[in-house]
């Protein structure tokens, strides 16, 4: 009876962005591009150690203490407060008032995780809504804990623009208490975020439905450079919702410090402001229960990375480098935009293309279909989202002709010349 | 508007505070504890001779070339999701080549073994689990008394039934209750897909393993009644001090002539926190050996591994498993390492002996027969109170004592007091 009990699991598709990694390092063109996959390269297309985290690496090898014991359950206090203040700012009303929990995380998806664990045991019943188009991630995270998902509508495919009407009244028919995952700022995929008044109006519109907000902030710093610019929207958020409702912050630092593999992050909780609420016994009890899903999965979170972070929060002098690491990445990654979009203009390539340099963050969401995409992978051995989006990091002074040009080629080759 | 936000904020008001780890949560203690004898014997971290947790010679090295190798040192990217290559083969051919040279090699050659490179032992049971409750079973069987997460990681992750075997009983093992039980509970309901988590070495936290001939019978149990093997492989190496020497249970397991399969699959779950000394780098992995000549179940293994992997924190961290890929594949550091593994066992069996000699606890417990990293005192939850009050000697409320927070400096001290509370009614 037993024999063929394992022989009914389900084989999976692959991981659609991992999938196209492996396809990338089977190919064997010269000229191929990787646009898939969100992670920084240099003019090169190399991989870039950040010069903060090099001299934090240093810093801690010649540490006599250094070793490699266990953090705590909630990894390393050192992390977890610097990145709070990171977050939420130095002087930050909720911090001072000891209204936020945090504790690290494996990177952003870890963070995930852990709301996504935290919201099916304690607030069951409630919906998250996620943004269409949205990380293809998201949907897994949450729905592999229980939560049910539900999406507001984002991009405007055909202005190439945000679908501001269709999002607000999403938020304003959702069931009151839900839950809404807004990304800080670089919206994945599509590179383009609310303005400040959008923002506004976003939050106003959670608070008139006693919404619990949860932030997905994958990309502060490296967005604009700017860390405080880019955590705008959170703290307009915890401003906003402190009488409200709780919010949730998933915070990564897998692009900002340039990281990926190292899986450092931070979950945040922030409480409400409420009288006559012992706020302190309410976040021990929230953190306890966090420390028990944590010590389920993987006992204490990983170190290594966590000790880099730490180091350069802690380090006045390397913060000051890890800024202008983050201006470095961000400033080449604009020049890059322009470019592109430049060179598309200059070719006369069908379409309009300035929503390349309005996007920021990682990915421009191009507009490309998916036959446009596939023609670029299998004629031109360039690599992106069947969705069109491309990782900009991708792209460098060597191949940016190439691209450009193959963008051209596939676009007509799909629409013909007079159809835009 | 109003009434309904106050229900909402009550709902995180009434979240009950979870009970503090046993473990870690001591660690804290003593962190604020000011006393200057103070001694943490609680959490199974290697110390050295002058109480220091130092990096293995070997590590030490790895960490050195990985340093000075461009390659890998600029090479920060997102691993795949089940983990880097490099890494999935070294461990292999360390469990299945080097550990098991009689069957290994043909399952690895077969593509019988499904691989993730997981955080550690914990992480290795805790994507074990998440597989197993979603399609095989939701039924498990833990050694009573047992490492106290094991109860944690499998009701959190899907299993609505968790059982005890009897273990221990009075300072010696009772494998005879033990498969007792067994058969009479599995038999009674058939119905019921039995999973059950064996220790594979230096049982935690008793120390005390069965003799091979007694885990010729519990492995004739488990599969005659078609349980699921889950070998929870934290201390390989701790109790002889020859990592591969220390796999015999899964060799056993593996005896082709005894147990042409598991139809159900064996789970491994493997950690090099222990034995590479790489605790918080939280290093390990997880094999699921699947049934011959069925390519596709492992193919289907396989991508199911990756879906709750991507779902929990979508790739594993770089670093330590850089580390261990650099020791397990370089001859010289693997040779360094198991001189590091067998300095470190001979210590603490050193340490062990040494504690004997003071105490003189006559028959109290089978002190010569236990293995690893913990002396089990059998001290009851009273005792090892006291002594943690008076003595700032912390140990965990089983009565566990991490060996190699003892050294030269303290055993006299830690002995006295041991004895001392001995004495105390328990």
């Amino acid at each position: 009876m037993s024999l063929t009990l394992l022989n009914n699991i389900q084989q999976l598709p692959p991981d659609a962005l991992f999938g196209i990694k492996q396809r990338y390092t089977q190919d064997s063109r010269a000229n191929k591009v990787d646009l898939g996959i969100g992670a920084y390269r240099d003019d090169k297309g190399k991989p870039w150690v950040l010069p903060s985290v090099r001299s934090a690496e240093k810093l801690i090898h010649e540490d006599p203490n250094y070793n490699h014991e266990y953090l705590g359950i909630n990894g390393s206090p050192e992390l977890s407060s610097a990145a709070a203040k990171i977050v939420f700012g130095e002087d930050s009303k909720a911090l001072q008032q000891g209204r936020i929990a945090s504790v690290q995380s494996l990177s952003g998806t870890g963070a995930l995780h852990i709301a996504a664990k935290f919201i099916s045991s304690f607030l069951p019943g409630r919906s998250l809504y996620i943004s269409e188009p949205t990380w293809a991630n998201h949907n897994a995270i949450f729905k592999s804990q229980g939560v049910q998902t539900a999406t507001y509508p984002y991009w405007q495919a055909s202005t190439k623009t945000l679908d501001m009407e269709g999002f607000l009244k999403t938020i304003k028919d959702a069931p009151t208490g839900s839950v809404i995952l807004l990304h800080a700022c670089a919206h994945n995929p599509t590179g383009l975020d609310p303005t400040q008044d959008q923002w506004s109006d976003i939050i106003d519109a959670v608070a008139s439905k006693d919404h619990i907000v949860l932030f997905d902030s994958a990309y502060q710093g490296f967005a604009s450079g700017d860390l405080d610019r880019d955590a705008y929207a959170i703290r307009l958020g915890v401003e906003k919702l402190a009488r409200v409702s709780p919010i949730f912050v998933c915070q990564s630092f897998a692009k900002n410090v340039g990281m990926y593999g190292e899986r450092a992050g931070c979950f945040h909780l922030v409480l409400p402001e409420q009288e006559n609420i012992d706020t302190a016994k309410v976040k021990g009890a929230i953190t306890s229960q966090l420390s028990s899903l944590i010590r389920s999965e993987v006992s204490n979170p990983p170190a290594y990375g966590a000790k880099i972070v730490a180091k350069i929060l802690n380090s006045p002098e390397l913060t000051k480098q890890w800024h202008q690491d983050m201006i470095t990445m961000s400033s080449r990654i604009t020049e890059m935009r322009h470019e592109l979009r430049d060179r598309l203009v200059a070719q006369g390539t069908p379409g309009t293309w300035d929503h390349i340099v309005e996007q920021c963050g990682m990915f421009s969401y191009t507009g490309l279909s998916p036959e446009m995409v596939k023609r670029l992978e299998t004629q031109h051995a360039v690599y992106l989202v069947s969705s069109g989006r491309a990782s900009i990091a991708g792209l460098n002074h060597g191949n940016i002709e190439h691209v450009a040009k193959a963008i051209d080629e596939v676009v007509r080759h799909f629409t013909g010349n007079s159809k835009f | 508007m109003v009434v309904l936000r106050r229900s909402l904020i009550s709902s995180l008001e009434q979240i009950p505070r979870a009970a503090p780890d046993r473990i870690l949560g001591l660690t804290e203690q003593f962190a604020r504890d000011t006393r200057r004898q103070k001694v943490n014997l609680t959490v199974g971290v290697y110390k050295d001779g002058w109480g220091q947790v130092t990096t293995f010679p070997s590590v030490a090295r790895a960490q050195k070339l990985i340093d000075s190798d461009f390659e890998l040192n600029t090479d920060l990217s997102y691993l795949p999701i089940t983990g880097c290559p490099e890494y999935s083969s070294a461990v292999l051919s360390f469990l299945f080549g080097e550990s098991c040279p009689q069957v290994g090699p043909r399952l690895l050659e077969e593509g019988r073994v499904s691989f993730a490179q997981t955080l550690s032992g914990t992480g290795a049971l805790a994507v074990a689990s998440k597989l197993l409750a979603l399609f095989l079973s939701r039924t498990v069987w833990i050694s009573e008394p047992s490492w106290p997460n094991h109860q944690n990681i499998f009701r959190s992750n899907g299993f609505t039934d968790l059982r005890t075997y009897p273990y221990y009983q009075n300072g010696r093992l009772v494998v005879d209750e033990w498969l007792e039980k067994l058969k009479t509970e599995v038999r009674k309901d058939p119905e019921t897909r039995h999973s059950i988590i064996l220790h594979a070495c230096c049982h935690n936290p008793t120390g005390l393993d069965p003799t091979r001939e007694e885990w010729v019978r519990i492995l004739d149990t488990v599969h005659e009644l078609g349980m699921i093997p889950i070998l929870d492989m934290a201390y390989q190496g701790l109790e002889s001090g020859n990592p591969p020497a220390d796999a015999y249970v899964l060799r056993m397991a593996l005896d082709e002539k005894r147990y042409k399969c598991w139809p159900n699959g064996l789970f491994v779950c493997q950690s090099f926190a222990k034995n590479m000394g790489l605790y918080g780098e939280r290093v390990g992995s997880l094999s699921v050996v699947t049934p011959p000549a069925k390519p596709h179940v492992r193919e289907h293994v396989d991508s199911q591994l990756k879906q709750i992997v991507r779902s929990i924190y979508s790739s594993p961290p770089g670093y330590g498993s850089r580390v261990a890929t650099m020791v397990l594949s370089k001859s010289f550091l693997r040779m360094q390492w198991y001189k590091d593994v067998a300095f470190m066992t001979e210590r603490l069996s050193q340490v062990r002996h040494n504690m004997h000699n003071l105490l003189k606890w006559p028959g109290l417990m089978n002190f010569q027969q236990q293995h690893g990293m913990f002396y089990y005192t059998g001290l009851s939850p009273k005792q090892v109170d006291v002594l943690r009050d008076k003595y700032s000697i912390y140990m965990t409320m089983d009565g566990r004592l991490s060996l190699s927070g003892v050294n030269d400096h303290n055993i006299d001290y830690v002995c006295e007091a041991l004895d001392a509370v001995s004495k105390i009614p328990r």
